[in-house]
């Protein structure tokens, strides 16, 4: 029994890695579509590549906080652990697809995060372990990084794009200027997708690295994401990345740049210290700090308003359908 | 396409730059028809004159759609390069050109005028020139802002913005002047009076035409130099 859940987990994990490529990694690869520094092909060919390369070399990290750092799993049987982390993958996943079926901006994150407090609150019900052996201090650890991350992005992007305005374009050729920094977007186009498969790489394996203990998560298990994560961009990211690249082209390379390696920056940080962040939102705060220090025509700020909403709504929603899906596993088995 | 979560494009908001350009070339259009108008009237070319002042009345229709396009977009939770009250009084500014270019062609129905005084048509074309030299001038200082935008406002584009206003208002000075020496000329003619009423009507709202360029120019310099 533990191995089909096991096998349905692998399965559930698989299509949250897709889901990741085919929305996330193609939000952050489309502000070099939307420059025109990269062709589509090229955009794939380098997110594909290093996608895979960020979620296997340094996905670890992430991958540990919310398989092992969440729910106290060595406190709990290897059967539990299995329909925990099925319970939660599916509750993430299933979120993230009724989500996107409504354009709301959610986080692949904060959905498997919510689903592990979830999973942990549902191990709490029925008694085998203590709501104070949740790893809570992880927990706030998280939040803060949640808020610090975009901000993080906006200030870096200010710094950098006030830096080349202030150096670079207010005395040099405009035209050339972007022709140089189409190359230099280029270096950070990888920068993104490597810092990306680093960290969003967790969100689809890190419950299942949960029911291997606490042994280090195998590598072919982190392959599986980033081999998902690179699938899901080369079939179905490129419409994303072709729909957002249409409507941000006032992106210029310098602009552009300047998000790139601000989020990029910022989202690689979150993965040296295993907090697992939105890189999107990131990316949201990064084109938002390029803004306010002048370099776009117009920034709307609404979307700052959508994105908390549906941040305080990922999170109960998650964890409430982890509990639910996962006492359903609970009763049938 | 349902799947999409489009979020990094849902940053990028309305941008009124390039709606403000086409409300600007609409203006310099009504100008130039405005001139091809005026021959139509001094030839006495009746049909001509109707189908001009419909093309301008519709132009004029098509600039208002535009100014109420920019006017519901840009709204509060919009972050622009620029004030936003700074950009809406500009507007304003700038739709009064083609509204008074349109009052303008609806008078040269109003009234067959013949035997016009020679000088007086000659001063006449002269203003109209002026005013198509202002009207260039300023779409030249509205294409500045693709440039503003691309260098982020920087200082060389804004003292070629400001150097630009000064040749406006030093236009539209010239167009005074040309104005006083029509006055003199109608109010001294021996036309027909009620001719002398069309014409000067004509001549004061062609002059407001020249003074709301040198308005909405004035208004621009405030809102670059505003931010």
């Amino acid at each position: 029994m533990t191995e089909i859940l096991f096998i349905l987990t692998l399965t559930a994990s698989a299509y949250m890695a897709w889901n990741i490529g085919a929305n996330d990694a193609a939000n952050s690869m489309a502000t070099s579509y939307g420059s025109k520094a990269l062709t589509l092909r090229q955009i794939i060919f380098i997110a594909s590549i290093l996608e895979f390369c960020g979620a296997f070399f340094f996905g670890s990290r992430v991958t540990h906080t919310v398989g092992k750092g969440i729910v106290p799993i060595h406190l709990l049987d290897p059967h539990i652990i299995v329909i925990g982390a099925l319970a939660a993958i599916l509750s993430a996943g299933l979120w993230v697809t009724i989500a996107t079926y409504y354009h709301l901006p959610v986080s692949t994150s904060h959905s498997i995060v919510g689903a592990m407090v979830g999973f942990g609150l549902a191990a709490v019900s029925e008694n085998l372990i203590t709501l104070e052996s949740i790893k809570w201090e992880v927990l706030y650890k998280i939040a803060l990084s949640w808020v610090i991350s975009p901000i993080s992005g906006a200030a870096l992007a200010f710094i950098i794009f006030s830096l080349i305005r202030v150096l670079i374009l207010s005395k040099m050729d405009v035209d050339r200027v972007e022709g140089v920094f189409k190359y230099l977007q280029v270096f950070t186009a990888c920068y993104v997708a490597f810092a990306h498969g680093s960290n969003d790489v967790a969100n689809a394996i890190g419950p299942i690295s949960a029911t291997f203990g606490f042994s280090e998560t195998p590598a072919w298990v982190l392959a599986l994401g980033g081999l998902g994560i690179a699938i899901g961009v080369a079939t179905w990211g490129y419409r994303v990345i072709e729909t957002v690249g249409k409507r941000i082209t006032e992106l210029t390379p310098t602009r552009g740049f300047s998000a790139e390696f601000a989020t990029a920056t910022t989202v690689i940080s979150a993965s040296y210290f295993g907090m697992p962040i939105s890189t999107t939102h990131t990316l949201v705060g990064s084109v938002l700090g390029v803004g306010f220090a002048g370099g776009l025509a117009s920034i709307d700020l609404s979307v700052v308003k959508r994105i908390i909403y549906s941040w305080v709504l990922t999170i109960p929603v998650a964890a409430m359908l982890t509990i639910s899906i996962y006492t359903l596993l609970v009763i049938f088995l | 396409m349902k799947f999409i979560r489009p979020v990094a494009a849902d940053v990028f908001g309305y941008s009124p730059f390039k709606a403000i350009h086409q409300h600007s070339e609409y203006c310099e259009i009504a100008i130039d028809l405005l001139v091809d108008q005026f021959e139509a009237f001094i030839k006495g070319n009746k049909e001509e004159i109707l189908t001009l002042e419909k093309e301008i009345d519709e132009l004029e229709h098509e600039a208002d759609k535009i100014k109420a396009e920019i006017r519901t977009n840009v709204t509060k939770s919009l972050r622009l390069p620029v004030d936003r009250h700074d950009l809406l009084n500009f507007l304003t500014f700038q739709d009064q050109i083609i509204n008074y270019a349109e009052h303008v062609c609806h008078m040269f129905t109003y009234r067959e005028t013949k035997n016009i005084e020679k000088d007086i048509e000659k001063k006449f074309r002269q203003l109209l020139y002026k005013l198509n030299d202002i009207i260039c001038k300023y779409e030249e200082l509205i294409d500045h802002v693709a440039g503003l935008i691309a260098t982020s406002f920087s200082k060389r584009e804004i003292t070629d913005v400001l150097e630009h206003v000064s040749t406006i208002e030093h236009a539209e000075h010239e167009c005074d002047t040309v104005q006083i020496e029509l006055h003199k000329l109608l109010l001294n003619s021996s036309l027909n009076p009620m001719d002398v009423i069309l014409l000067r009507n004509i001549l004061i709202h062609l002059g407001e035409i020249a003074n709301s360029t040198a308005r909405a120019a004035d208004a621009f310099r405030t809102m670059i130099l505003g931010r």
